[in-house]
């Protein structure tokens, strides 16, 4: 490896009202390398990254790049300097188009002299980048109809796009499944091959020992260790990271009894097709599929936000009509979404209103008078089990590391208490720890009777936590799996039986 | 597994954390927009007084808080539809429409008093249900439906009194407005303070109100979690319109007559209420105590500015311009955070810890 760190930070500190987030950390990168950070959740990884390229301002400290100090005073600015960020959540422009997003402020021009952008041209371009990330998205679609995997590989495209010197990429990868993330990593070799530096912040530690060349590893605002890529083991981040043991939770058997949710031929106007699969009392059952196999949609459906246009859903062997997520919520379904930050969570609210957002009426009496001791100590009671990184229950949840976000929206629905938990991508952004924890809680919970529905594109979360796994793809039905037949090929065969069909139909027609 | 009792800290923490709680709460006194309004009220108060005592007097201090409660009763309810991120521009007509409707039921029906008053809430509750289901069904803004209403109402009460006034209301209606409590009191402070702890019990209280700041936050968020936003939304349209047409029936008492002109340019006073007590105007922020002190700063500068004798051409200038500081002043502070005071606060809070 080169001796001399293409950028450096000295002694960055930083804090927040309540918390020290960054405390006396040193941070190199080298020309070339893939580095990969990472820590619990609330570590301070993302301040970092955000002091770096100019969102936050820091308290004390140094950066050079180069050799030159610089005072990272914007995004753009940052930009001009050559970094480039993927952030943790979310930044596009949700009415613009996958184009426009990615070639925002530097579109192709037609007529230069009159500023006319050459839309044909950025549309086209649009989709040559993202193909090569493996994914196939039309240009013009604006990035609101757009998943949140499929929102994640545009920002992707956007920031391998600008012919940055150094990239940062926030958990790139929280949301996608296997096969985006391989095209992501020949994409980050492509880039260490052009010498060009990416850093890495993943919870997938299998991710970061595949594909990384050395490992900063983050504890409570200090850097607690570096590990070079030879002598690191899971083991070894975990314990750096945690500071003790944490095996992955073992998933203890329930019983499963009659069913609960019960789904017959359903279609949506959304782009589900035909899908029909029980679900029992006690049982998990893993919906696994590629990103836009319509794992989501039929979540969407069975909870009301999209209109079911062909079939029957029965909860408890009764026929029920479900039009609106209210609705859901009264027949017992509780529904953890994918994008927490849309549909997810009241930002600009509290950790404890988000917590008690689906139960206010359960904890209000005849005169709607909240009892707020109950929703404290309901909220005390959940930031102690998913262990929240909270100053305290009454912090707005904006201020909290993205994977405490994703904790608080676990929090929310596991205290509503329902029948039938549907759960997209649940874990998320959540580290290690919090993670064996939310999976022993899981497993708890079906114990006492609860039927879950969990959407993962993780293999080993499915694999490891499923009773049953049902496979989808392009919206419909193409394998089910008992727990002691399912295996990773044969999940991911089915997952993408639709897909080879196509490119098999492609490659007729343009022969 | 943790259970909910894990409040179960030893007493000297708790009498540490008790300590620290009540710093908390007044430092955050201290920085709350809120707060420094209040103290600039107070000083502008202090102001006029010096310039000239008769500000102070009962007789004017009457006036003042009447004139502050009419306007603090519109704001109340506009901040309703603001914190559901809409917008309510038909108070002013609604006024002119609560006043007219009044005194017409008893002048044309010959309703009795109770009557033609509930008769007319009930019409400004329909007139808000008509707006909450323009905005919640047909997905339209606020804006469009309340400027629509803002155009029809002062049109239908034009042609209804052919704009002529209705005079001859009787002793009995006139006190609404003008009436005191111990002598002391104007009963339209009293009708404020009523709406106001209403108001606040909802908002700050119930389920509802938190439902109602769920919906001007991420509606789509709160619908995810069972909120019926729908309903929330058209509760705060019906809460607007009928505080609008409260104050339209205190005005006709106060003045005795309903006038078709009243109330005109009422609502962006009452917007501006709202504004300087710290309501956002995307949604999902402001509380009753805020918008009372938006009131409260507004209707002691109109009041000054007659006392101290200030040509009334310039009234529109002078409480515009204190918008524009204030406003100007909020959004640099949410924009670079350390307003002098915030930052002084936390300096110290760093000595102490
Ligand atoms: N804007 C803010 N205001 C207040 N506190 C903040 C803010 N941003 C972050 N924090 C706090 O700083 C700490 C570090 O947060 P950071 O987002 O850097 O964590 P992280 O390592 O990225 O975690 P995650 O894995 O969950 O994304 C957290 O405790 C968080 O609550
Ligand atoms: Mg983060």
């Amino acid at each position: 490896m080169e001796s001399k760190p293409l950028l450096r930070m000295a002694n960055i500190s930083k804090q927040f009202p309540g918390v020290r987030a960054l405390d006396n950390v040193d941070f190199e990168v080298y020309p070339g390398e893939i580095l990969g950070l990472v820590g619990e959740n609330g570590a301070g990884k993302s301040t970092l990254i955000k002091i770096l390229s100019g969102v936050y301002s820091r308290d004390a400290g140094t950066i050079w790049l180069d050799d030159t100090p610089i005072e990272p005073r914007s995004p753009q600015h940052t930009q001009e300097l050559g970094i480039s960020t993927i952030y943790q959540e979310l930044a596009l422009i949700p009415h613009l188009s996958v184009g426009e997003n990615i070639f925002l402020n530097r579109e192709p021009l037609r007529l230069p002299a009159m500023g006319m952008v050459d839309f044909r041209k950025m549309h086209r371009e649009a989709e040559r980048i993202l193909h090569s990330l493996g994914t196939e998205v039309a240009g013009r679609t604006p990035v609101k109809n757009l998943t949140v995997a499929a929102q994640q590989m545009v920002e992707i495209a956007k920031a391998v796009s600008q012919k940055a010197r150094i990239i940062l990429m926030d958990e790139p990868t929280s949301a996608l499944s296997s096969r985006e993330v391989d095209a992501l990593f020949g994409m980050m070799h492509q880039l260490k091959g052009q010498g060009i530096p990416v850093v890495f912040i993943s919870h997938r530690l299998e991710e970061i020992l595949e594909v990384v060349d050395r490992i900063i590893v983050m504890r409570d605002g200090h850097r607690v260790g570096t590990l070079s890529r030879d002598e690191a083991t899971e083991e070894k981040i975990i314990r750096l990271m945690v500071g003790r043991k944490v095996g992955l939770f073992p998933k203890q058997d329930a019983e499963i009894t009659e069913p609960v949710l019960e789904v017959r031929n359903l279609s949506s106007n959304n782009g589900v097709r035909n899908v029909s699969f029980t679900l029992h009392k006690g049982e998990i059952v893993g919906l696994a599929g590629l990103v836009g196999a319509g794992r989501t949609e039929v979540a969407r459906a069975i909870c009301g936000i999209d209109r079911v246009i062909g079939g029957e859903i029965r909860i408890d062997g009764k026929r029920v009509h479900i039009h609106s997520p209210a609705d859901a919520v009264r027949h017992g379904i509780g529904w953890i979404p994918e994008d927490r930050k849309q549909h997810g969570l009241l930002l600009r609210m509290t950790v404890a209103q988000n917590t008690t957002m689906a139960i206010l009426r359960r904890i209000s009496n005849a005169l709607a008078l909240m009892n707020t001791k109950e929703e404290k100590a309901l909220t005390t009671h959940y930031v102690n089990t998913l262990s929240i990184a909270t100053p305290s229950v009454n912090q707005i949840v904006n201020n909290l590391s993205g994977g405490n976000q994703q904790k608080v929206v676990l929090a929310k629905w596991l205290s509503s208490n329902p029948k039938i938990l549907i759960m997209d991508e649940p874990t998320r952004g959540i580290d290690v720890g919090a993670k064996a924890e939310f999976h022993a809680l899981m497993s708890h919970l079906a114990r006492q009777g609860l039927a879950i529905l969990m959407i993962s594109s993780e293999m080993p979360e499915i694999i490891g936590m499923s009773d049953r796994v049902i496979v989808l793809c392009q919206g419909r039905v193409t394998g089910e799996f008992k727990r002691d037949s399912m295996t990773q090929e044969a999940i991911m065969t089915c997952a993408t039986q639709f897909v080879k069909l196509d490119a098999f139909a492609d490659s007729i027609t343009a022969s | 597994m943790n259970t909910p009792e894990t409040t179960m800290l030893d007493s000297r923490q708790t009498a540490a954390q008790r300590g620290l709680t009540a710093w908390e709460w007044i430092t955050n006194l201290l920085k709350s927009p809120v707060f420094i309004m209040f103290l600039v009220a107070i000083g502008l108060l202090a102001y006029g007084q010096s310039q000239n005592p008769n500000l102070m007097a009962e007789d004017n201090l009457k006036i003042m808080t009447r004139d502050t409660a009419i306007l603090g009763i519109a704001a109340i309810g506009v901040g309703f539809v603001i914190i559901t991120g809409g917008i309510d521009l038909s108070v002013g007509s609604m006024v002119g429409f609560g006043g007219v409707m009044v005194a017409y039921l008893m002048k044309e029906y010959g309703w009795s008093i109770w009557g033609s008053v509930i008769g007319t809430l009930v019409m400004g509750a329909f007139i808000g249900l008509i707006h909450g289901l323009f905005v919640t069904k047909l997905k339209m803004h606020g804006f469009l439906i309340t400027l629509v209403t803002m155009g029809l109402a002062r049109g239908f009460i034009l042609v209804i009194t052919e704009s002529f006034p209705i005079t001859g209301l009787t002793e009995e209606f006139k006190s609404i407005g003008q009436g005191y409590v111990y002598n002391l009191i104007p009963i339209p402070v009293i009708i404020c303070l009523v709406i106001a702890v209403l108001a606040l019990y909802l908002l700050r209280f119930t389920y509802i109100g938190r439902q109602i700041y769920a919906a001007g936050g991420n509606a789509e968020a709160a619908r995810y979690s069972g909120v019926n936003v729908d309903r929330r939304i058209i509760l705060a349209y019906i809460v607007s319109a009928v505080c609008a047409v409260v104050v339209g029936i205190i005005q006709a008492a106060r003045m005795g007559l309903g006038h078709p002109g009243t109330g005109e340019g009422y609502e962006l006073l009452a917007i501006a209420a709202c504004v300087l007590g710290g309501y956002s105007l995307m949604g999902g922020e402001g509380t009753v105590p805020g918008v009372v002190v938006g009131a409260l700063l507004i209707g002691i500068l109109q009041n000054e500015m007659v006392i101290l004798k200030v040509d009334p051409y310039y009234h529109k200038i002078i409480i515009y311009t204190v918008l524009l500081i204030a406003i100007t002043i909020d959004y640099g502070r949410r924009r670079w955070r350390t307003l002098m005071i915030a930052s002084v606060i936390d300096s110290l809070r760093q000595r102490r810890e």
